[in-house]
């Protein structure tokens, strides 16, 4: 009656579900990440440059996913390649957002055993997380867009908090020397900080649902801006407050950075903690969108209901949860994810696209 | 290779886990699809039951023939020793007539001077008119020339005669005419219209409703000169029928809204519907919430705000409680006093009661997750301040919250049966002297009082009883949660709220609006309540015909 009852969202909750399917993980790990493959201070010219890049992948997806309106990936790659190599690429797409829900909720149980709760069994943390988390999936894409509209301010306003007053650490020298050792390793540190953007293949289902499919381009855009930006900030910050060699050094630099400075008389003193409370809900957000994109794939894929997908695949992401046996293996995993995401980018955007071209233009067929 | 992979194969107790992943939502979800489709079951059925001026055609219909209609009456309703029937003759037409009331519920005096005497003495002039006369003593003649009552209503089935006679009203029957007359309002003894007690406000309009529906509906008319303000009355209840008066803005009301609000209302099927809570748990959208989905008020200007608002009204008979759909969260945690005072005031009240809301939800399970498991997140000092005033303690800090809360509650809910005199006496005893007493004794920590103390406080300055006592059964969900999992269980927690709440609906209209779907321009009063000249539109998420609030 007043609601649409049928699944669309409006463009700030689309631009928001990207922001909140991106910003999550990468907070704590991407300095490390990033400047151990870079080793110099330039890391956050690869983290700009990473999000250009990132942000053109973003519009051919758009670009792509928009000669379909309505239609997910799901459906227009088996209208593209035809019905089995559609169905093997959505198949791979899907293992590829189980992989990444599985990690996200692995890094998510390692941070909270070592900083929240030590000595708990992981399984106590990881099992209800996946039920409050497919309680939300149940509720649909409409359900998810308003919980991000909520979490999502929040977020924002802390983490800025945390980074404005970590502006008392800031040297700007722990940033010079502005490409000291040429564009080397700049390029070098490129290659993590494809991690932290992955998930934004998203974009290929949302723009589906979006209401006003014509403005994708820029609400995607904007999806990914700001993270981009959270994540710049995150990486001076961190660099510029630990200086390069305690960011290598450390597991996680940004709360590292965090713990670092007190403000007296404040009733928190620290703002780790704070901090801490909106990563984890920065998280629960990752995870419900990989899990939501997971279970709708399949449920197209295979044309089933929503409701036993998701009770089905409580299971699975467990599992992938729970390979990992140690956290170097956590963040091996990290780094094959990301080898994944450029693979699942050349085999689904690309090549779909390229596929279309031929058969519109070159076969002149009505696809 | 291959053995790197087994290696990675995690033991059965991880697909044991995994197993237990699945069965537990499953079982969950089972139980709640049974409980919810038991309930809804045994609830109200797609059939319209209750019909806006029913026009059921009985069998039995006056028929003016006097002797016939007298004594069907007498053998159905006359065995009750207090149905008084007074029979004369109507001067002029020698007809005979009766009265029919209840003894003590007939207005003596009007149905004396405007019935008796006209009808007995009064009308000999017109005979002199006239010598015919008494052949033509019409219906219409009759209410034209003879009665001269404001109130009068015929009604012609002998059953519905019956019925009303029982409420209280005084019905005459006159020879030859095919329909009883109504001619006195039941006159029992009412309520004096008092302060709304639930809602009492510094400044602000003192009415509150009483249990007469057309006192109410008057109340509501009283508000101000509108021609648009418009009330359908509908009949509840199969056994013992009840008034149900919908009202709204004809002008400004969403039709959609106004018909889902009419089609859940002829929906209800009940024996009796005793309270307005009656009525709102048959029309509600989800049984199984915690959270209201309808809101209760018995001050008029509440009414009228939300009906200018856009929304619409549920008045019922006998009940000082009136409804008003579709609600949203952030209505509950809103008093109209804050549009009475300056904004500036009015905005910090607001923000007092959203921080209220929170402490009153969170405090304990927040005290918990510090205490028992993170208490290196607070700063050094006071955790050691706590932690010796907790020295002699001999339970984990859940127990010890639990102890008092439950002593709160029980002293909350006790307090309402009390006695006036001995209420405020029975408070201090059962506040501060237990709570010291505990303190020396050793059960629980003197910090922890204050925890307490302040979430009870809190839970009083949310200005909707109904939703102050959702937030204390949600404390105690939220406690539980923050005993097992710390932090990780309390953050769990608000995110299982947040998601419940953005499923929730009230008559179609999100529940979290608008915070999600976001309405920037209804932000304007909701943590703050801006300057009202600035409250230019109506809010936006009613859909309302009218969408400015000027001319």
């Amino acid at each position: 009656m007043f609601e649409r009852s049928d699944p669309k969202i409006t463009s700030t909750q689309a631009a928001i579900f990207l922001t909140n399917t991106v910003l999550g993980a990468g907070i704590l790990t991407l300095p490390r990440s990033v400047t151990e493959s870079a080793k110099t201070p330039d890391a956050w010219i690869s983290v700009l440059l990473g999000g250009g890049i990132i942000m053109l992948v973003i519009v051919l997806m758009v670009k792509l996913s928009q000669q379909f309106p309505g239609k997910t990936v799901y459906q227009y790659s088996r209208q593209i390649a035809g019905s089995i190599p559609g169905s093997f690429l959505s198949m791979l797409l899907i293992v590829y957002f189980i992989v990444i829900a599985g990690f996200e909720i692995r890094v998510f149980a390692e941070i909270t055993m070592f900083f929240l709760l030590e000595g708990t069994p992981i399984w106590a943390i990881v099992i209800p997380f996946i039920w409050v988390g497919g309680y939300l999936v149940f509720g649909g894409i409409n359900s998810i867009a308003r919980v991000y509209q909520i979490i999502f301010p929040v977020s924002i306003f802390v983490l800025l908090l945390c980074y404005f007053f970590s502006g008392r650490l800031f040297d700007l020298n722990h940033l010079r020397p502005l490409l000291g050792d040429g564009i080397m390793p700049v390029l070098r540190g490129l290659k993590s900080t494809i991690l932290v953007y992955t998930g934004c293949e998203v974009v290929m289902t949302i723009t589906a649902f979006m209401q006003h499919p014509q403005q994708a381009v820029k609400a995607m855009l904007t999806g990914i801006g700001i993270p981009m930006v959270l994540y710049l900030i995150t990486v001076v910050m961190s660099i510029g407050g630990l200086s390069v060699d305690s960011v290598i050094t450390s597991t996680w630099p940004t709360i590292d950075l965090i713990r670092s400075f007190e403000i007296s008389g404040f009733f928190f003193e620290r703002l780790e903690f704070p901090l801490l409370v909106i990563w984890m809900m920065q998280m629960f957000c990752n995870f419900c969108s990989f899990f939501f994109n997971a279970s709708l794939g399949i449920s197209q894929l295979f044309k089933l209901k929503m409701a036993p997908i998701i009770f089905g695949l409580m299971p699975f992401i467990f599992l992938a949860t729970m390979v990992p046996v140690r956290i170097n293996d956590v963040f091996a995993i990290g780094d094959a994810i990301g080898k994944m995401g450029i693979g699942i980018f050349f085999l689904l955007p690309v090549l779909l696209s390229l596929i279309l071209i031929v058969r519109r233009k070159g076969l002149k067929q009505n696809v | 290779m291959w053995s790197t992979i087994v290696s990675y194969i995690p033991g059965w107790v991880i697909f044991m886990q995994a197993a237990l992943t699945l069965l537990c939502p499953l079982g969950i979800y089972y139980i709640y699809k049974k409980l919810y489709a038991f309930v809804s079951n045994a609830g109200p059925k797609m059939k319209a039951n209750a019909q806006p001026n029913k026009d059921s055609t009985a069998d039995s219909q006056v028929s003016g023939q006097y002797e016939a209609d007298l004594s069907y009456v007498q053998q159905a309703i006359g065995g009750n020793s207090d149905v008084n029937f007074r029979e004369f003759v109507v001067q002029g037409y020698e007809l005979r007539a009766v009265l029919i009331f209840v003894n003590g519920m007939q207005d003596e005096e009007s149905i004396n001077r405007h019935v008796m005497q006209q009808l007995m003495f009064g009308n000999s002039g017109m005979k002199e008119e006239g010598q015919d006369s008494r052949e033509t003593l019409t219906l219409s003649a009759l209410k034209a020339n003879l009665l001269p009552l404001t109130e009068l209503e015929e009604v012609t089935e002998l059953d519905k005669l019956q019925e009303r006679i029982l409420f209280g009203y005084t019905a005459l029957l006159i020879e030859g005419i095919p329909a009883g007359l109504l001619v006195g309002q039941p006159n029992g003894s009412i309520r004096a219209i008092t302060e709304p007690t639930s809602e009492a406000l510094l400044r602000g309009p003192r009415i509150a409703f009483s249990e007469v529906l057309s006192e109410n509906t008057s109340m509501l008319r009283r508000q101000g000169l509108n021609k648009n303000l418009e009330m359908k009355v509908y009949e509840v209840g199969s056994l013992v029928k009840r008034k149900l008066v919908i009202a709204y803005m004809k002008d400004i009301v969403n039709p959609d809204l106004l018909e889902e609000v009419k089609t859940r209302v002829s929906r209800i099927d009940m024996d009796f519907i005793a309270e307005s809570g009656y009525v709102e748990q048959l029309i509600e959208d989800n049984v199984l919430s915690p959270f209201q989905q309808i809101q209760n008020t018995e001050r008029p200007d509440r009414v009228i705000n939300a009906l200018l608002e856009g929304r619409v009204a549920l008045l019922l008979d006998g009940t000082p409680f009136a409804l008003i759909v579709p609600v949203t969260f952030s209505m509950l945690l809103q008093s109209p006093e804050d549009y009475f005072e300056r904004w500036l005031p009015g905005t910090l009240l607001r923000l007092l009661r959203f921080f209220a809301a929170f402490m009153a939800l969170m405090a304990p399970a927040l005290y918990i997750s510090f205490i028992s498991f993170h208490p290196g997140l607070i700063p050094t000092e006071l955790v050691i301040s706590i932690i010796e005033t907790r020295q002699g303690v001999p339970f984990p800090s859940v127990i010890e919250v639990l102890i008092l809360e439950v002593s709160i509650e029980i002293l909350r809910e006790a307090g309402i049966r009390l006695p006036k005199p001995i209420g405020p006496a029975m408070g201090i005893v059962g506040g501060l002297i237990i709570g010291d007493a505990a303190v020396n004794a050793g059960i629980v920590s003197p910090f922890l009082v204050i925890v307490v103390a302040v979430t009870a406080i809190s839970s009083f300055s949310i200005p909707m009883y109904s939703a102050g006592i959702t937030l204390r059964i949600l404390r105690f969900v939220g406690m539980m949660f923050a005993a097992v999992l710390g932090m990780l269980g309390t953050i769990l927690f608000i995110l299982l709220i947040f998601i419940h709440l953005t499923k929730l609906k009230s008559f179609g209209v999100p529940y979290v609006t608008p915070f999600s779907p976001l309405r920037l321009s209804d932000w304007k009063d909701l943590y703050i309540r801006a300057p009202l000249p600035l409250m230019k539109r109506r809010p936006e998420m009613m859909k309302t015909q009218k969408k400015k609030r000027r001319n």
